[in-house]
């Protein structure tokens, strides 16, 4: 199960990157524009949905929830400084995708415990993606949360996240995590949409295994 | 049958992806779900077949909160 974040490059426009991943057989896309401004974000949010609507994407928004609501989004991710998950619901109501960013396996339980329909899990590793990441997780801090959610039966979907490339998805996936976030890894790539297709393949055929 | 559903073995009559989505009463809106690591289209729901250990990811609206 992929998620693609959207990003910008000095190639690609955030939409760019948002229809290369649906033409590369991306069926989840979450649009993040930090610093933008809400008409800009708007604009692109729009027609982003529109892309994911003909593609059969869900697509979500990063933080913005009244945006959410205003254009009908399938749902908003929630980092750890945007809006209290409990309050995104109130507003929203059940209809929406609520996910919401974890570092810990206490910040999964709290999560789970505000009912957010998904966590993204992360930083993996080290990115250049995102700024003013928290500690590293690796493989061990995955296994480690996966291990105590399980003892406390605790079942929502989590999603590997932060500098994350093809030849670690295997090894993610073995953990028990059940996603992976991407967003550098596809845009950095030659073919960017022939990458998002090969991750696509890669993620599916070691479901097989 | 036993399927696994967000890493939990499940016992289930339904044979499509579909019947599931029915027997766990999903939402009509605000859910994706993904098979074996793929992201599946409401719209393919119906056509999606069930099987034996499969591996399915669902990400819903919680219910009731």
């Amino acid at each position: 199960m992929l998620q693609f974040i959207s990003h910008y490059t000095e190639k690609y426009t955030y939409l760019d990157s948002v229809r290369m991943a649906l033409e590369g057989g991306c069926r989840w896309v979450q649009l993040r524009m930090k610093d933008a401004s809400i008409d800009e974000m708007r604009s692109v949010a729009v027609e982003a949905q529109r892309l994911c609507k003909e593609a059969n994407a869900t697509f979500i928004i990063d933080d913005n929830v009244a945006l959410v609501k205003e254009i009908g989004a399938d749902g908003v991710h929630l980092g750890k400084k945007d809006m209290p998950v409990y309050e995104a619901r109130h507003i929203l109501g059940e209809g929406f995708i609520i996910g919401g960013t974890a570092n810990t396996f206490e910040d999964v339980k709290g999560l789970y415990l505000s009912g957010v329909d998904y966590v993204g899990c992360g930083p993996f590793r080290f990115t250049t993606t995102k700024k003013g990441l928290s500690p590293i997780l690796g493989l061990d801090g995955y296994r480690s949360i996966v291990t105590r959610m399980r003892e406390e039966n605790i079942d929502i979907p989590v999603v590997a996240i932060g500098g994350i490339t093809a030849e670690d998805i295997p090894e993610i996936l073995d953990t028990g995590i059940s996603g992976i976030a991407l967003s550098g890894t596809v845009l950095r790539a030659d073919e960017p949409v022939e990458e998002m297709r090969r991750l696509i393949d890669l993620e599916a055929s070691k479901a097989i295994i | 049958m036993k399927v696994i559903i967000n890493n939990k073995t499940t016992e289930t009559s339904a044979k499509t992806l579909f019947v599931l989505a029915e027997e766990m009463e999903l939402p009509q809106k605000g859910v994706a779900v993904a098979v074996d690591n793929k992201m599946i289209p409401r719209a393919e729901w119906e056509s999606t077949v069930l099987s034996e250990n499969m591996n399915i990811v669902i990400i819903k609206a919680a219910c009731g909160g």
